[in-house]
């Protein structure tokens, strides 16, 4: 490369020095946080780096090519591989070159977090992350924050032991300040294709790795603020704070589009409340029906404001309806897949806790909220997406969706509750011990269904026999009890396939076409949404084994390339039209494309 | 028997070999079914096979993975088409999986019970005795990532075929010295062109080459 055109790229990386420490939160709630000098960490390698999301954040060019140059990979790590001087280094005097001390300082802030003992966020918030800063592009304002860069007071070991750790002292493993390289690429792989199919998401910048499998691994999102950041004040009745991070959310929201009629009185309370209450039971619905497993709790933490998702350490999509699957996190079992919608509804239930709070500076019981109309209004949002969710399912169109669900909502609400009947549908040999939680498979496979059931009856033109009804129907886990067909079956049979059909019909007739038209319509979008080889948490894991422990190992850009190919593998869209020729899979992507539909149905 | 091999290329330079295809069943409305040779974007090519047959009044049409799980009851609606049509892709990978499902031997009896059998590519060449051709030349062949070493197909005719040809010395070089291994002809069709088989005739549509004991022979211009 030239030495103007070496200059000239170098210059373009400016922007990657924004990323300082610096971050409006820090003036709007000075006890919001614990501010930490840091260093150079030396050793790391790039191991991943989202080209596309960098261009998105103006850190790189919109026509930067895909390829790692040296100047870029100096710039990546001089501005993320850093280790925060902490309190323990602090206390030993430890003193570090100049020149390997950060100019900025950067944040760990505090949020409410359910595993520390206190319940009241004293002592909890990013135990082993700190916010590389803020950065604006077209409209777009991205937090940025790095896991693994060291322990912090906010630990659970800190609070725990009462006592300051070392940075990557071996004697505790969660709460050394270091994160997991396999959980970073995890991260990256799983959030990218959430992202792609419009899921609310973290994602991942770039990870960094130290070796022995430890890394740094950074994220960026819009606004990187989770309810736990706000329930912390809310339980230390702490009102100025609440007030002021309230505030700060409603006016970083009223640059978007979304929010651009939230009025500037009192009345933004309101407002507030309404939007996280529609996104709230959206999103329980969402989750539900894309078998998205969250844990979601009081505390309002793995979960962004919006509805994002964060923190991947428990995160994972389901193949079917596992909804008996529980997390074990040592000392607590994990919500379940049905449970996120009552504890949705109870994040909604703090913030109308909270709202209140804030309007008339006097803290009520949250029992006071119970029967608020906000969280009636919950369970219609909850229900009409739903509703919309099974017809999409399907494979109808929003357009036709929205008419179905106005003319035939009875019709609609019945089909969905013949199809919960064999979706919840559990194996007769209960609850196993699984090696990071407990669960009882399902019985069925409703996205086979919904794939290859319009076919058939496309070709056959009638109603399916029971046991081909169940053929078609059963997962790889159903034994032939399972299978068994009652007189109580035989009926949700019959529903199931009236209702179907009936709903065939009534498209037909609103559209003005031939029921064979409705079919094919449905076939070509539920062959997409439905698709069979699609990511699950068991999935993911395999794919990041087999990444890490190549002879070979991955490097940035062909990382980069793989994940890339994986993800136009994923969408889910069928309104999307990709832009990309796909290429001819390579024996990487196959391999990969493989594992996936072998843990099709799996956690 | 019904066949039509089809070489690859553009929905509208197969158009006349689509309308020989259609012809080939006379009542309507007809109903076909894609089995891509892989699951990968199967979905997207499934889009462009509707949009090819569509309008020309294929009015149901069926996505069938066979490197992935399905039912009886599905396999038996596939088996109902009047045409299956197997997509083009990695050849290799196909007839694993083919074997595999078992459907290679499915698709034998189906097709002499009469449903008409077209493929294109990869689907053209598996319809044949062996996948040989899709292993050279070095230039332009299909990756044998499955390590398959029985390349022996549907066996459905005795001549094989040869798709994407491109009339050039370095093409000719390599298909004149298989043909002297092989005892049958090697029909190489460039993009466009292709075959049609029935129990009365063997017909090509665009022009077509046939390579037979190290010679080249032009078969239709």
């Amino acid at each position: 490369m030239g030495q103007k055109k070496a200059l000239e790229e170098k210059k373009s990386y400016g922007k990657f020095d924004r990323l300082d420490g610096s971050h409006p939160f820090k003036k709007v709630l000075p006890k919001g946080f614990i501010d930490y000098p840091a260093r150079i960490r030396r050793g790391g390698k790039l191991k991943y780096f989202n080209y596309d999301l960098a261009k998105e954040m103006g850190l790189i060019s919109h026509d930067h090519p895909n390829q790692m140059n040296p100047e870029l990979e100096d710039k990546i790590l001089e501005t993320f591989s850093i280790q925060i001087i902490n309190e323990y280094d602090q206390m030993k005097n430890r003193s570090f070159p100049k020149d390997e001390v950060k100019a900025g300082t950067y944040m760990a802030t505090r949020y409410l977090q359910l595993q520390h003992e206190d319940k009241k966020g004293r002592t909890s918030g990013d135990g082993r992350s700190v916010w590389n800063g803020q950065i604006k592009h077209r409209g777009k304002t991205w937090d940025v924050s790095s896991g693994g860069t060291g322990a912090t007071r906010l630990s659970p070991a800190t609070s725990k032991f009462n006592k300051f750790f070392e940075t990557g002292d071996p004697s505790i493993s969660y709460g050394c300040g270091y994160a997991e390289l396999d959980e970073g690429v995890a991260t990256a792989l799983m959030s990218k294709v959430f992202n792609a199919n419009q899921v609310k998401t973290e994602q991942t910048l770039v990870v960094i790795d130290f070796g022995n499998n430890i890394s740094i691994n950074v994220r960026a999102y819009q606004n990187l603020l989770r309810p736990s950041h706000f329930f912390m004040y809310l339980k230390q009745d702490d009102y100025k704070s609440l007030k002021a991070i309230t505030d700060y959310y409603i006016d970083t929201q009223r640059e978007k589009k979304s929010w651009e009629n939230c009025p500037s009185n009192k009345k933004r309370y309101d407002f507030f409340i309404r939007k996280m209450n529609e996104r709230f039971a959206k999103l329980a619905a969402d989750f539900e029906d894309q078998y998205i497993f969250c844990w979601l709790d009081w505390d309002g933490d793995n979960i962004l404001m919006d509805g994002g998702i964060i923190d991947y350490g428990s995160v994972r999509q389901f193949g079917l309806f596992h909804y008996e699957y529980r997390y074990d996190d040592d000392d607590r079992y994990s919500t379940n897949l049905i449970e996120q919608k009552s504890k949705a509804k109870y994040t909604i239930q703090t913030f109308l806790q909270l709202v209140d709070f804030v309007k008339n500076k006097e803290k009520k019981p949250i029992s006071d909220f119970a029967s608020d109309p906000i969280l009636e209004d919950f369970e219609k949002i909850y229900e009409e997406q739903k509703n919309l969710n099974i017809l999409h399912r399907i494979g109808f169109s929003s357009r036709r969706a929205k008419q179905l669900i106005k003319r035939h909502r009875q019709l609609v609400e019945d089909f969905r509750k013949t199809f919960a009947y064999f979706e919840k549908s559990k194996c007769d040999k209960g609850m196993q011990e699984i090696p990071d939680g407990i669960t009882c498979d399902a019985v069925f496979s409703m996205r086979k269904f919904l794939r290859e059931y319009p076919q058939i009856i496309l070709v056959e033109g009638q109603w399916l026999d029971d046991s081909d009804f169940l053929e078609v129907m059963k997962s790889s886990f159903a034994s032939e009890k399972d299978l068994e067909i009652n007189t109580y079956r035989k009926q949700k049979i019959r529903d199931f396939q009236a209702t179907y059909h009936e709903l065939i019909h009534e498209v037909s007739k609103i559209f003005q076409e031939k029921e064979h038209e409705t079919l094919m319509e449905i076939i070509k979008r539920s062959n997409i949404i439905n698709k069979s080889a699609r990511v699950t948490g068991d999935s993911i894991t395999i794919i990041v084994d087999k990444i890490l422990n190549r002879s070979k190992p991955y490097q940035t850009d062909e990382l980069y390339e793989l994940f890339d190919l994986i993800t136009q593998s994923q969408n889910l869209d069928p309104d999307i039209k990709l832009n990309k020729t796909p290429q001819k899979p390579n024996q990487k992507v196959m391999q990969m494309i493989s594992i996936i539909e072998e843990h099709r149905e799996g956690l | 028997m019904n066949l039509v091999f089809y070489s690859g290329g553009e929905a509208e330079e197969n158009l006349s070999l689509d309308k020989r295809l259609l012809s080939l069943k006379g009542k309507q409305p007809l109903t076909l079914t894609l089995i891509p040779a892989g699951s990968y974007f199967a979905e997207e090519y499934y889009q462009d096979i509707v949009e090819q047959y569509g309008p020309l009044g294929v009015s149901r049409i069926l996505l069938f993975n066979i490197d992935q799980a399905f039912s009886e009851a599905f396999k038996r609606a596939v088996l109902r088409s009047d045409i299956i049509h197997l997509g083009g892709g990695n050849t290799f990978y196909f007839l694993k999986h083919l074997r595999r499902s078992g459907m290679l031997k499915e698709l034998k009896d189906w097709v002499q019970a009469g449903g008409v059998l077209t493929g294109l590519s990869a689907g053209a060449i598996v319809m044949t005795k062996t996948i040989h051709t899709a292993s050279f030349p070095d230039f332009d062949r299909d990756d044998n990532d499955e390590n398959l070493k029985n390349l022996s197909a549907m066996g459905l005719v005795d001549f094989e075929v040869f798709p994407h040809y491109k009339n050039s010395k370095r093409y000719d070089k390599e298909l004149m010295k298989y043909s002297l291994e092989k005892e049958g002809p090697i029909y190489a069709l460039p993009d466009g062109s292709g075959i049609v088989l029935t129990d009365e005739e063997l017909s090509f549509v665009g022009r077509s080459f046939c390579f037979l004991a190290g010679k080249k022979y032009s078969i239709h211009k």
